[in-house]
Parts: C-alpha cells; structure tokens; sequence
C-alpha cells in the first residue's frame, strides 16, 4: 500500500514543508512515493529521500513554472487514478488549502483538512483536526480510497528516516488550465493587522521610549510577514504606537499560535482574550512580574539582550 | 451580474465549547449562531458588485436545519434579493456530501460568479467551495482577498507564505473570499424590515453520509503550567528549541 | 480630603443632547411607525407582544418596532431571577406553566444571615416566599419572548441603541439612534453607519434600569417623584458546579458592612447550574467599598466555597437594580406621545426582590392603553389609571417604606422591616425620606483591596469583563462624561463603584476604560454621566 506525498516547489526550489508531508507520510506504514510538479529540476527534491521517501517522482510541464492550480490538480489526479495509493497526502499551506480539495473532488471525494494527527489502526484510518478555532479535537475516520488528507504545518516535526529516494522524471500532458498566476508579490510592509497575525509580538512600558519598538519590529520581519507588532493600552495611550496596533482590552478573542509578551509586566491580565494563544512567551527583566503566571514560556532579563537574540535565532529558522 | 453566495449558519466565534452527551457533537444549549464570518466578505462583494453593475440579483443559498432561515434573513436585510434553503437536519461531516448538495442547486441557472467564504468557522475545512467549483466545471480562485473584474475577465490576490499571488480567471468562476476582500457593511434598519418581504424558498433535501466519519469530538489538551526558560539572551536558544519542539509554534 | 459627596463631581444629564427637535438634521434613514419601543427587555417585548394580539384581534395591522442596543436579544439582560409567571399567564393564556422558559419550580428555600466563618439560618420573611415561583434566566426569558413577538409580525431591530427622543414641542415623536462606527475621537468613518431617526404615534420607554431617556423625559417634563429614585448594584456570577444545589438561598450579613443594604442570592438554574451574585445598595457610605470584591469575598465563605469547590465561572455581570419602590415612582409614567414601563418607572419590589412580572405587567397595561389611544384618542394616561389599581401599585405601596428603612442600617433597619411585615404596610405612617445615592457623602477608610491579607483575589475586574462576552471595539469613542477635573480620590471611588474596571485612578487623575463598560449603570448613578454607544458593545450575556 503507497502513499502519495505531495510535495511543494517554488521557484523551482522545494519548500521545507515538503518535510512534514512525507514524515506524516511514513506514519502510515508502507510505501511512500513523493511527487511535485514542476518546469524543471527541483532544488531539494531529493531531500525527500532523507525523510523516507521510495520514489521521488518529478511530473514536468512548463505551466507548472508557476502553481497552476487546474493543471496541477489533473497531473496530480491523473497520476493518482493510476491506482495502488492507500492515501495522498498535501501539506495545509497556502497553496495545499487550494490544491488538494480540487484533486479530491476529482477522485470523488472529499479532504480530511488541517489534520494534527494521524494513525492507522485494526479499524483503518484515523484522523484528528482541530476544531472550533482550536476549542475542539475532531477524530474522524476516513473511509475513502484513496484517502485524501491535508497535514496542519508545523505540528508534524520531520523526522530522518532514510530510504532510496530513486528519482523519476515524468512529462505530463495537461492543458495549462484556466486559472493562472501571473506573479507572487511581496506583501506591502506593515499592513498586517494585528488582530489576525498568526504572530503577535507585543510592547510594553518596558520598552521605554517609542524609538525602541524598532527592536520588536526587526523581530517582527524576522518572522517573514506572518508577525505583527501588537502595543499594551498604556504605550497606545502614551502615544508610542498607533490605536491600529493595541491588542485588544475587552477580551476579543484575538488568537495567535504565538503571543510574545515584551516589557509588558501584568497588562497581560488586561488581555484576558490573550488566553485563547496558542503559546505565550514573556521576556521581563522582573521575574515577579505577573506575566509570567500566565506565560507558557518566560525568559527573565534584559530585553534589549533577549530579543535581538532571538531575533537571530528565528531568522536561522526561516532562512 | 447574476451572483450566487453560499452561506452558513455557524455558531459565534466566542461560543464556549461544551461535548454534547453523544461525544461527537457540539452542545448547542444557549450557543449564538451566526452567519459565517468569511462568508460576510463574499456577501459584501456581492452586493457590492450588483450594486456596482445596477442590475442583476445576489441569491443566497445555504445548507442547513429549518432555523437557518434566519441567517439567510439576516442576509437578505443586507440586500440579498432572495434565499434558497436546502433544508437538512444534519450538516455533514463530509464536506463533499455538502458540496454535492450545493452544486445540484446551483447546476440548473447559470451564474457570472459564485463566492463562497473561504471556510466555515466552526469545522476548517475550507473545501466546499473548489469541490462545488470541480462538480460544476468552474473555474475557481480560493482565499481572495483582492479581487478585479473587468466584463468577463477577474485578476483576485490571494496570500500565500511570504507574499501576495496574482492570479488571472475568466467569469464564470468561484470564488472563496478571505479577510481583506471588503469591510462588510453594518445592517440598516430599512433592510431588516424589507427582509421579511423578500422571497425564500425552503427545499428539503437528502444529504448522503460520505466517507468521512466522526469517531469523537474531544476538548483540547490541558494547558501546561508556564515554566521560566532561563534568564537573559543565553537562554534564547532554550526557548526556541521549546518553540519549535514541544510548543509547535514555529 | 475625608468624605466626598459624589454629586459634586456628576455632570448634569445633558439635557440639550437627549432632546432633539424632530426633523432635525443628522440623520441617515427615517422610519415610521404606529408604535416604537425602546428596549427589548421583558417590559418592551411584553407591550409589543400584548399590542400585536390587540391588532391582530381587532383585524387592523399595526406598525411596531421594537429597537434594542444589544446585538442580539437578551446580550443585555441580567438579573437573578426568581421569577412570578402571572404576567406570563396573563399574556399567554393558552399555554401551561410548563410551556414557559423557566428553569425550575422554586422548591426549597432558605435565608441565612453570614459572619466570616458561620451562618445562621433565618425564617424566610413573609416578603419572600418564592413557592410557585420559578427559577429563570432573563436571558432566555427575553429570547424566548422575542421569538414570540417576532411571530407575532413584531419588527425587532437588535443592534441600535437609542440615543435622543425626537419630540415636536411638548410631545414626544420617537427616538433618533446611536451612530456606527465613529472613530477614537467620535469622528464619523466610511464603513460607519449615521444615526436613524424612528418617529411613531406613541413610544415607550422601556430601557430597564436608570434609562436615559426616561430620565431625559421626566426632567424635560418636570414629572417629580416623592422621593428620588435610588438604586443598588448587584454583581453576578454563573457557575457550573461539580456539587449540586437544590434550593434558592439567600444571605444577608456578612460580607457587607453594618450600614450598606444588601444582600446575596444563589439560584440553581439547573443542579450543577449556579447563579449566585450580591446586590448593595449604592447608599452606601465607605468610600472604598467595592462590590465586585465583596462578591469574590463573599465567595470564600463556607456555606459557597464548598458549593463552587472543583466548579468554574462560565458567566460574569452586573446591573444596578431600581430601589425606591412606591415614592420613587414618577407622579405619571405617560405623557404626550410617550409611556415608561419596567425598571425605567421602576417597577420593582424590592423585599421580594421582583420586578420582572411587574415589568411585564407594566408593558401589558400599556399595550391596551395604547391600543385605544390609536383607535379612539383615548388618553394614554389610561395606563396610569391601569397600573394604579393593578396588583404593582398595591404590592409596592404595601412595602413603600421597608427599603427606606434600612437608610438607618442593618439592624435598626430590620427592626422597623419586621414592623411593617407584621402591620401589613401600616407602620409607619408617614414616609421616609431618602436623599439620592449621588448625595450620599461618603467616608475615605482603608477599605477592601484585593490582595490584601484579609481579601482573597478572586476574579479580577478584567478577567470578569471578558467572562461578560464583552468584545467592544477598542477603538471606540468614550460614551462616559465624567466632570472636568477630577481629584484622585474621587477616581479611586469611581474605581470601587465600577464591577468593571472602566475607571482608574493613575498620576493624580482618572483614566477611563470605556470599552470595558457592561452597561450596569452605576455610573450614571454616583459618576461620570452614560450615554449609549454603537450597537452591539457592551456585554454580551448569554445565560444570565
């Protein structure tokens, strides 16, 4: 029994997402065949061979230079049909959202979408997804075959397990399709709203002076556009920050995976909706401050030290 | 412009989550329901393109129990000139039974786009849309969060990691609209009370069990008590190891 | 400074903004109507529900619209509630008690009177015998009445508040709305919506408790009342309980010092279902008191902590509650073009602690005195007339005097209760005169902090405020008028009158926290002047 790892490219360089897809892949037992689509020779395809991929299979079509969404999905489909595939998996990225509900619905089925766990048991395969904004665990089995599932990113940590990687490279015949990329632009800077980044840095008093967010906002863009730089009511109503960028009072449930907290002492209690973060994090010089009773991490100290050093680190991480 | 938008009654994002007594379910004593968020953005851009255009009609199509009229209401008091109900008990846990039910209604008229919301708030799916799009042989751009048309020719702005795609799509087409497409507008009162006047339709319909089962609906795992990482810049390779490792964050 | 008398820090009601001459500009779109009420509480929904049966029976049509700042029915509704079903009976006679959306017969019942670590059980006084009675949620109450209004062709418009009476000389014609949408700085925006202008025949006030406009027209109009209104602040908890309750219960004592009147209640809503809160009057004279602490106090007591033990808070809220009773009543609660029913009148019995069934009585009489207004001219002083030989000018007359009588404090105050018990409302003779809370001079002393050795912690204002649903846009304009300058002790008071946490006192001067306001009134009461804001801020309640 095969599964098929959807692998993603851009640019013609393979996305370290593509990791996750097939160690998720490898849980569920047999094979594991990894297929992109691509003009060309991709950069880092045969890392799929390190996470424990069989095959590497390159479908190639020069509309596929950029992601053709109609093109992609009938290569993909087309090579699915060719049958033997217990499940197919897609990474839940941006473009995995996109593409694995319309191969899905040419196979006649539908996704088990964002999935945070899967196992196969005596009763066959079972998923589990987040629901309710992360209120909720939904296990759900998943009875079609092919199965088709999207994985929820970095919840599947990849894991080496090498295996032959033998590579292939297979021309496909489809039309371009009807819907096409014209181009991928950057994201103008700094018009990510606070209330819907996935992560949220916030400043506080402890900041002291405005000049000093430039510290927050490196940070910030470290985190490659996902970030936003959130501000404590007391800094908004001093003047240092813009109303655009206070984090709410009245507890709005405004949930990031990940709230770091810097120079903010206990306003954090006035964010009573910050609970619904995923992860908290505290940086305070005062490791009395309130905070880091309700942080998940906390590191005590200079945040003039601390931040510039974690900005380094997650600039490493996203590179 | 003849604009189809498939909406969903969902519960309020601030609902406190409870397990019905049957573990697979929500319970749904004293929850607000709403009209799906996302689907807000596609209902805006709707009328705002009928209004733009001076004629055509914005139909609003939902799948859901009987009391779903109300949401469908509430999107006729925006401006929505009528409503199709496709009455079901049960939604689905399978998106493409739900995708299958939607298309057959939308099959018989032909329609210059139908938007979605580019998911549904309760179960995340963010599906129905390029599955109805596939049954129907539509073009379909997901997650819009810009969108141009000029006669029969659409350039929509989706994000994706690190950046803005530009796509280009011919009319007719689906469409999923995200955040940002459009500031939804506050409800008037002279569009509440024309609501009731407006037509709805309700249709039964049978809705198959799909292949997608559910084992359980649990709550999440407890939070973990907080720990202090360490103190100063040595501990920041600590914390992101933390980060990435235990907490799956980064 | 040691006392401070609050009056002298309340801005006047600003008369010339609440009453708007109808036709002026400003507003976006204009409604007409038969009838227009304000306030989709169990009075507002009463009347409409009452006045639809009215026109449906004599086979005309009647235009009625009911506005509500919630953004949804009940958002905005809070009270304990032990609820009497004769208005419900009355309104709906077709249906059984059953049919109703109560929680649960009032089965057993018990009163205690609390030190810091013991109770005394008291006999119940006859005031407040709730057999037959039901436990309610006025939530579901209200949505549930809702429903039946709307069934009834009754149009609800959940999301605006009103925010001026539109009159044309002396009468009223209607209400002009709150806009949507104003930036930090009150300025209009594009996605914001302009007020609304809703002009009717007749319009009832039906704002629950300190209404706005109510108060806007009794003084426009100069409708005294023997005494001045005065009000009590009740905080309220709901809780599931891993330990069940089977009986309605309430205190008296004990957290509450000797001369502030009050008191607690516990109602199980379901078994594992817990409502429980603490109502003071707002007479009361230790500047620092604090409700919301008293209540997280109050909490710690034997007879609770083992009630709450292993349980969690699903729900947070707090009003203030109308005490005045017979004398605080307007001298008429109609006018031309305009009647006031419920809490607005103040329609509320204190010693048995009920005002829902009066409320909707209230809406009831007025629905009939309306109907015959618009079909024969009749005066809508005809609602007076009804209320005035109904059972809730009997009730609160029998029990005028014994909410006053605690102005002297618990103990002689319970004396001269249980006399006027005993005679059945003939003791005393006269009246009290009481002073309105504003002017009540207050006392600085240590007070209860939270934190401190003696004050357990508790739920803080803030987390509380969230646990309200509360998710007002930060960024909108203040709706609160405090006086110009205002000394850091009276914001420290301010601080300990609001459940909130609206009010701060920082660097010698108060800082407003307006988005955290859940609309109890209480400042308007001793503070800063309220005034409506966008629809849909505030609380957003769902089972209290």
């Amino acid at each position: 029994m095969t599964t098929l790892a959807v692998l993603e490219q851009r640019d013609g360089v393979l996305r370290k997402i593509s990791h996750e897809v097939v160690t998720a892949a490898q849980r569920l037992g047999g094979a594991v065949e990894a297929v992109v689509c691509a003009a060309g020779v991709v950069q880092g395809a045969d890392q799929a061979a390190k996470f424990g991929a069989d095959k590497i299979v390159t479908l190639t079509n020069p509309a596929f230079a950029k992601y053709a969404p109609e093109a992609c999905a009938q290569a993909l489909a087309e090579r699915a049909k060719l049958g033997g595939y217990r499940c197919i998996v897609f990474a839940a990225s941006a473009t995995g959202k996109d593409l694995a509900p319309r191969v899905a619905a040419k196979l006649g089925v539908s996704v088990a979408a964002d999935l945070t766990d899967l196992a196969t048991d005596g009763a066959g395969l079972v998923v589990t997804r987040p629901v309710y904004a992360g209120k909720a665990l939904l296990k759900m089995k998943v009875m079609s075959q092919p199965a088709v599932l999207s994985l929820r990113p970095n919840v599947f940590t990849p894991v080496e397990r090498s295996k032959a990687g033998a590579a292939e490279t297979v021309a496909v015949n489809v039309p371009a399709g009807r819907v096409m990329v014209r181009e991928i632009k950057a994201a103008p800077a700094g018009t990510l709203d606070v209330a819907e980044a996935q992560v949220i840095i916030s400043g506080g008093r402890g900041l002291r002076e405005p000049a000093n967010f430039k510290v927050l906002e490196e940070l910030a863009r470290a985190f490659g556009g996902q970030a936003a730089v959130g501000a404590s009511r007391a800094v908004v109503d001093a003047g240092w920050r813009a109303h655009a960028d206070q984090v709410g009072q009245t507890g709005k449930t405004v949930s990031p995976s990940l709230y770091i907290a810097v120079g903010i002492s206990g306003a954090i209690q006035h964010l009573a909706g910050m609970r619904t973060s995923k992860v908290i994090v505290a940086i305070n010089k005062d490791k009395d401050a309130p905070i880091f009773k309700v942080a998940d991490y906390g590191v005590v100290g200079d945040l003039f030290e601390i931040v510039p050093k974690l900005t380094e680190e997650i600039r490493k991480l996203h590179g | 412009m003849k604009i189809a938008v498939c909406i969903k009654r969902v519960p309020d994002s601030e609902t406190r989550v409870k397990i019905a007594a049957d573990g697979k379910s929500l319970d749904e004593a004293g929850v607000k329901f709403v009209l799906n968020p996302y689907d807000e953005f596609a209902l805006e851009e709707a009328l705002r393109r009928k209004e733009k255009a001076g004629t055509g009609e914005v139909v609003v199509v939902c799948l859901g129990p009987a009391v779903a009229q109300e949401t469908i209401r509430t999107a006729l008091s925006w401006g929505a000139d009528r409503g199709v109900l496709l009455q079901a008990d049960k939604i689905p846990a399978d998106p493409f039974e739900t995708a299958k039910v939607i298309a057959a209604e939308l099959k018989t008229t032909s329609w210059d786009l139908i938007l979605f919301g580019r998911m549904a708030i309760d179960d995340y799916n963010h599906q129905v849309g390029p599955l109805v799009a596939e049954l129907l042989g539509l073009p379909c751009v997901t997650a819009v969060s810009h969108l141009d048309i000029e006669g029969t020719k659409g350039v929509a702005e989706r994000e994706i990691e690190g950046g803005i795609e530009v796509v280009d799509f011919p009319l007719p087409a689906v469409l999923t609209a995200d955040k940002g497409l459009n500031e939804p507008r506050l409800p008037a009162l002279k569009g509440i009370m024309a609501a009731k006047r407006k037509p709805l339709e309700v249709k039964p319909v049978q809705v198959g069990a799909g292949v997608l089962e559910v084992v359980a609906l649990t709550p999440p795992p407890e939070r973990k008590e907080g720990k202090i990482v360490g103190e100063g810049a040595g501990a920041v390779a600590e914390l992101v190891r933390l980060l990435r490792e235990e907490a799956k964050v980064l | 400074m040691d006392k401070i008398v609050p009056a002298q820090y309340q801005p006047p009601l600003p008369l010339d903004k609440l009453i708007l001459q109808d036709g002026a500009e400003g507003a976006g779109d204009r409604m007409e109507l038969d009838v227009l009420i304000v306030g989709a509480g169990p009075a507002g929904l009463a009347c409409a529900i009452e006045l639809a049966r009215l026109a449906k029976a004599d086979r005309t049509e009647l235009n009625i619209g009911v506005l509500e700042k919630a953004e949804a029915l009940g958002e905005h509704s809070l009270s304990g509630a032990v609820v009497n079903p004769r208005a419900f009976r009355e309104l709906f006679p077709d249906l059984k008690d059953s049919d109703f959306p109560f929680r649960a017969p009032v089965a057993k019942e018990a009163v205690y009177l609390l030190t810091a670590e013991r109770r005394w059980r008291l006999p119940t006084p006859p005031t407040m015998h709730n057999r037959g009675y039901y436990i309610a949620s006025l939530c579901e109450v209200v949505r549930w009445l809702g429903a039946k209004a709307e069934a009834l062709g009754v149009n609800v418009f959940t999301g605006f508040p009103a925010a001026q009476l539109l009159v044309r000389d002396a009468a009223v014609a209607g209400v002009r709305t709150a806009p949507a949408g104003l930036d930090r700085d009150g300025k209009p925006t594009p996605g914001g919506t302009a007020p609304n202008d809703l002009v009717a025949k007749v319009t009832a006030l039906a704002e629950g408790t300190r209404g706005l406009l109510a108060q806007a027209w009794c003084q426009w109009q100069r409708v005294p009342s023997e005494n001045p209104q005065i009000f009590a602040l009740g905080v309220k908890e709901l809780w599931e309980t891993k330990q069940p309750l089977d009986r309605v219960i309430h205190t008296l004592g004990w957290p509450l010092p000797g001369d502030a009147f009050g008191g607690s209640f516990v109602y199980p809503l379901e078994p594992n279902l817990v409502a429980l809160g603490l109502v003071v009057g707002l007479d009361y004279r230790d500047a620092a008191l604090d409700v919301h602490v008293l209540l997280q106090r109050l909490k710690q007591h034997p007879l609770l902590r083992a009630l709450l033990a292993g349980g969690e808070m699903v729900e947070w809220g707090a009003k203030t509650i109308p005490e005045g009773g017979f004398y605080s009543l307007p001298e008429r609660r109609s006018g031309a073009g305009v009647v006031l029913l419920g809490d607005a009148a103040g329609f509320v019995d204190v010693p048995s602690l009920k005002g829902i069934h009066y409320a909707m009585h209230s809406g009831i009489y007025a629905a009939r005195a309306i109907f015959q207004n618009l079909k024969n001219g009749a005066a809508l002083s005809e609602y007076d007339r009804l209320v005035d030989a109904s059972y809730i000018a009997r009730d609160l007359y029998r029990t005028r005097n014994m909410r006053l009588a605690f102005r002297d404090g618990f103990y002689l105050g319970g004396i001269q209760a249980a006399l006027m018990t005993l005679t059945g409302g003939r003791f005393p003779n006269g009246k009290y005169r009481m002073h309105a809370d504003v002017e009540v001079a207050r006392r600085f002393s240590p007070g209860l902090r939270p934190g401190s050795a003696e004050t357990p912690v508790g739920v803080s204002k803030v987390d509380a405020v969230f646990k309200s649903g509360n998710s007002t846009r930060d960024t909108i304009p203040s709706h609160l008028i405090p006086a110009k300058d205002v000394p850091v002790e009276v914001a420290r008071f301010y601080a300990h009158v609001c459940p909130a946490g609206v009010y701060e006192a920082i660097d010698g001067g108060l800082r407003i926290n307006a988005p955290n306001c859940i609309d109890c009134k209480a400042t308007d009461v001793l503070g800063p002047r309220w005034t409506p804001r966008e629809g849909g801020s505030g609380p957003k309640y769902k089972r209290m």
